[in-house]
This record gives C-alpha cells, structure tokens and sequence, in this order.
C-alpha cells in the first residue's frame, strides 16, 4: 500500500505512415503537411523536443546561487536554477502532485518554490520536495517525500550557452554538436572573455510552424536579396549585398544543424547601420585570427546564418540569439535575446541592443517580412489540394565539396538549399526512429 | 526545573543559529540575536520543518519550508502560513554556557501572553 507507483515512460509511438510521401529529401521535394497536421506535431513533441538537446539559457543570466529563470522546452515548462555548488539544474516547472505551474515569474533569486494548490514546497536546490502543507498526513500514510521533487532534465554548456535535454539516451551535448561547435566558436570565442547575453528576453508570437523558421536561419540566405530589399534600403541606403556575387561563401551542415556563411567580415553587423559596431568587428578580427585562425576570423559578422538542430538559431554580426518554441503546428512563440562579446565596450554593446531591435524583435525591418512570409507558408496548407502540392527543395544537389578541409558536410555556396534538405532528413529520421540508437548516420552521404 | 546544555557561549557569531537534541522536550533551535541568546522548540508549528535549518531575518526566524516566520524572542507566529506559536524556553547563562529551562517559557513570550490582543 506505500509502495511509490513510478509512472513508466510511454511506449514510442509509431511512426505516422505516409511521411516518406510527404518528405523526400533524395528527391528535394515535401509537402506544406509537415507545417500543419496535428498528428505530426504530437509526435514531434514526442520524438523531436523531447529527445533532443534543447537551448534554455545562456550563463550570465544566472550569475548568483538561486538565480533562476523560466522558459519551456518544446511544450514542457521548465525552472532553469543556479546552485550554490556552481551548476545548473532544469527542472519541469510541474508540480508532480497535480501538475500546477509551479513559478509564474520570468525570472528571479529564490530559496525555493512553492506550489500554489497543495503548498508543496521545492528546494532551489535541484527542486527536492522540502515539505507540504498538512505534512502531518501524508507521514501517517507512509509518503517519502525524496521521490517527489521536481522532475530533472540532464543539463550540459558549451560555452556559455546552456542546454538540457529529457531523453536518458540521448548523445552527450558535444557528441550531439559535433563538428559544428568550431563553427559556434566563430560567435562564443572570439576572445578569452567568451559571450554574455545582453538586456532581456523579448518575447512575440508569429503564426507559423516552427520549422519554417527553424530552417530559414539554417541555410537561407536566398531570400535575403528579394524579401529583404526594402528594409536593406532603410537601413543602408542601398539594396541587400549581392550574395550571389560574393568571391566566396559555404553551406556546412551536420546532423540536421546548419550553418551558411560568406567570409565577408561584417556583411551581417553591417545591416544595424552602426559604423562604430562595423569598426569595433574589424579592429577586433587580428584578435580573433590568432585565436581561431585566419579563415574564422572572416565570418565574425559576416553574411550568415545558423541553426542548431531543431529550433535554437542566431545571426552573427546582428547578433541575435533565439529559440522558435512550438505552440501547435500553426504557431510558435518566439524568444529572443542579444548576444555580445563580454569584453566589448558598454557603448558598443548598448549599440548592439538597438540595432537587434530595430532589425529582428517584433519591430524590427527585416523580422516583420520574414514573419509574414513564414505565417502564409504555414496557413495556404488549410487547403487540402494545396497541403499535398511538392515544394521544391532541390537546389544546389550537386555542390557537395567532398575533399574539404572544413569540419562537417560542406557544401559550395550560401545560396543552396543543402542545409534545408538536410534539416528535413533529419526531422524525418527521428520521427520514423523508435530510440536514440536507431537514428541513422547520414553524414558524408545527402546531397 | 530541567535543564538543557545548549551551546558554548562564544559559540554561536551574533545572528547564527543551532540545532540542539533537547531530549524528552524535543530538538530545541538556539539562536544568537545581536549577541543575547534565544531558543525555541525547533519544529515549525505549521508543517515538519526544522527551524534551524532557515534563516534569520531580523529578529525573526523564517521557516525554510513555506517561509513562514515567527518572532524569536515570544515565539509570536508572524506571516502566513504560521498561525500557532513556537514553543519558547527560558535561557540560564553562565560563565561560559548557555542553557534551557524546558519548565518556562521567556519572557517575551508571557509578556505576549498576558497581553490582552
């Protein structure tokens, strides 16, 4: 009768039938269904957000011991908390007697939580149940209370950036990385004072399906020149830069992450219209060169874009950091926030504050056409004929550079759609693979 | 009149506190206040909680479960969710030692007692 019942994970489900006819990737074709079917969503949940490594905050928003913010993996509400002993825990922000929210606030220091319906109260250290109101009781019926903390996610860093992940099974944060973390170093290394984020999280909600987005930032800079024209001239006084012309430019992915880049310097930085930013970036580069190398040393604010697999992306150079959380398959919350290198000047960085507002928030030039793009990517699919027409997604098959000695699969060209395929194969493997070990290796081989 | 051994009395720093086995009386919560000494019973009167585990604030112990308080010198319960008193005792010091008297409560405390709110 006192025995604790442990809930067992639910079985994986199985894998929704016709998605190889609705996502091809060898062919370089898929259907709008992926951006609006229910079931599909629900197993993303389950197969996607809840498997992967998923980002949750960056070191210098938890200074100080009970330091703690609140923010969601996937769906799943977390507490991301400073310890005393240095660490970082996550924790489902769910309290495991009726599943009440736990802490309505943003962010915070605390000693603890404390659930609002029952009074359980959890410890900031790693959310051990403390105590209950009436207590009393549940001693009497033989409740041992180190079995009913807050659920714990696994949490890892990789320079600042924080990470966590519920899947027991998952890879290691650096084996799930792989070689793209010498491609995150071009914005996390830049000197020996690393990154901090910069003012706060700026939240907004756009009615699209997370991938869109998600893949944009992972390999598309081929929409920069078209929907991007207007706001370039705002900004700059003249058109997009012609990407197409650049002398030299990459598209690399990895296991669904994907990174594009000229090696321009400041062709990204550029679009805030701040020289003393553009000034500070070239200054900084010999720096830079030394520490990472020549080659690195050209993408620090240049042309570029970068998503880690599924839904955490930036821009260097605009520096903007953000996480396209899922809400439902037509809708997605977005969250971001400035990154900065911790030893720039106060000046620069309050320079980079603003122009990320002015170019990607809610206001921001470059932001609001994407947005609209993306919303009616997403909602043409409420037509049945239209859900089932092919997308292309074919270009740039032939311009894998096999002998490259760049980490990762590499590609020649930032105008390509390489990093796109490859973000889909691996949004399709992961539905279509029961665990972590089934997940085919498809690196060296996609087109 | 039965008395506990609790503490040295250079022990504790002004505005620390300790956990003491207080045998049939129970575990006692001795306190150091801006160098005059307190105790009280260490269970929290609203839930299983040990006081000496929480913090003091002032002259307030706050509770390290809900974060209730009472005042350390009556035993007063203060803030939600503490409604009852704590169990004061009276301190007899010594030279050097600092002792309860499980048989009396402080002074604070009969003062509070005795007053008519």
């Amino acid at each position: 009768m006192n025995e604790i019942i442990k809930l067992r994970p639910i079985e994986t489900s199985e894998p929704l039938k016709n998605l190889d006819r609705i996502c091809d990737m060898e062919s370089g074709r898929m259907s709008g269904k992926i951006f609006w079917d229910k079931d599909i969503y629900e197993q993303e949940l389950e197969k996607v957000f809840a498997r992967c490594w998923l980002f949750v905050a960056h070191e210098s928003q938890l200074p100080k011991a009970g330091d703690y913010l609140t923010t969601t993996m996937g769906e799943d509400e977390v507490l991301v908390v400073r310890q005393k002993d240095a660490s970082i825990r996550v924790m489902l922000n769910a309290c495991p007697h009726r599943g009440n929210k736990v802490c309505f606030a943003e962010a915070g220091n605390a000693r603890g939580f404390i659930c609002n319906y029952h009074g359980w109260s959890f410890g900031a250290d790693g959310g051990r149940l403390m105590g209950m109101h009436e207590s009393k009781c549940y001693e009497e019926s033989g409740f041992d209370k180190s079995q009913h903390g807050l659920r714990q996610a696994r949490v890892a860093s990789y320079k600042g950036l924080v990470f966590a992940t519920f899947a027991e099974d998952a890879p290691t944060l650096e084996e799930y990385l792989g070689p793209m973390t010498w491609y995150l170093d071009v914005m996390l290394d830049m000197d020996e004072g690393g990154s901090e984020f910069f003012g706060g999280c700026i939240r907004s909600t756009i009615e699209c399906n997370w991938k869109i987005a998600a893949e944009n930032f992972v390999g598309d800079i081929l929409h920069g020149g078209w929907t991007h024209d207007s706001a370039a001239k705002a900004m700059l006084g003249g058109p997009v830069t012609n990407v197409g012309e650049l002398p030299e430019s990459y598209s690399v992915n990895w296991n669904g992450h994907g990174y594009e880049f000229a090696t321009d310097v400041v062709g990204n930085a550029a679009t805030l219209g701040e020289r003393e930013i553009n000034k500070y970036l070239h200054t900084l580069r010999p720096k830079v060169a030394e520490r990472l190398g020549e080659f690195r040393s050209k993408l620090i604010g240049a042309i570029s874009s970068f998503t880690v697999f599924p839904n955490f992306s930036f821009l260097p150079g605009q520096n903007t950091v953000r996480v396209w959380q899922p809400r439902g398959p037509d809708k997605i919350d977005l969250y971001t926030w400035v990154i900065v290198n911790k030893n720039a000047p106060q000046e620069i960085k309050g320079k980079w504050r603003r122009g990320a507002m002015m170019t990607f928030s809610p206001t921001g030039v470059f932001e609001m056409d994407d947005g609209e793009n993306w919303e009616y990517c997403t909602k043409t699919s409420r037509g049945m004929v239209t859900r089932y027409q092919d997308l292309y997604v074919g270009l740039g098959m032939h311009t894998r550079i096999d002998d490259s000695e760049l980490p990762g699969n590499v590609f020649r060209g930032q105008l390509n759609e390489c990093n796109a395929r490859a973000f889909y194969q691996r949004w399709k493997d992961l539905l279509q693979s029961p665990t972590w070990a089934d997940v085919p290796d498809r690196n060296g081989k996609m087109r | 009149m039965s008395q506990v051994f609790l503490c040295h009395r250079d022990e504790l720093e002004p505005g620390t506190l300790k956990k003491v086995a207080g045998g049939d009386a129970g575990d006692i919560c001795v306190y150091n206040l801006d160098g005059k000494y307190y105790a009280t019973a260490d269970m929290c009167t609203h839930a299983t909680a040990s006081l000496a585990e929480g913090d003091m604030e002032g002259d307030l112990i706050t509770c390290p479960v809900h974060w209730g308080q009472f005042h350390i010198p009556s035993g007063q319960a203060v803030t939600f969710p503490c409604e009852r008193a704590v169990r004061t005792y009276r301190i007899i010091t010594t030279d050097k030692e600092v002792f309860a008297d499980t048989s009396a409560e402080s002074e604070e405390a009969e003062l509070a007692a005795a007053s008519p709110i």
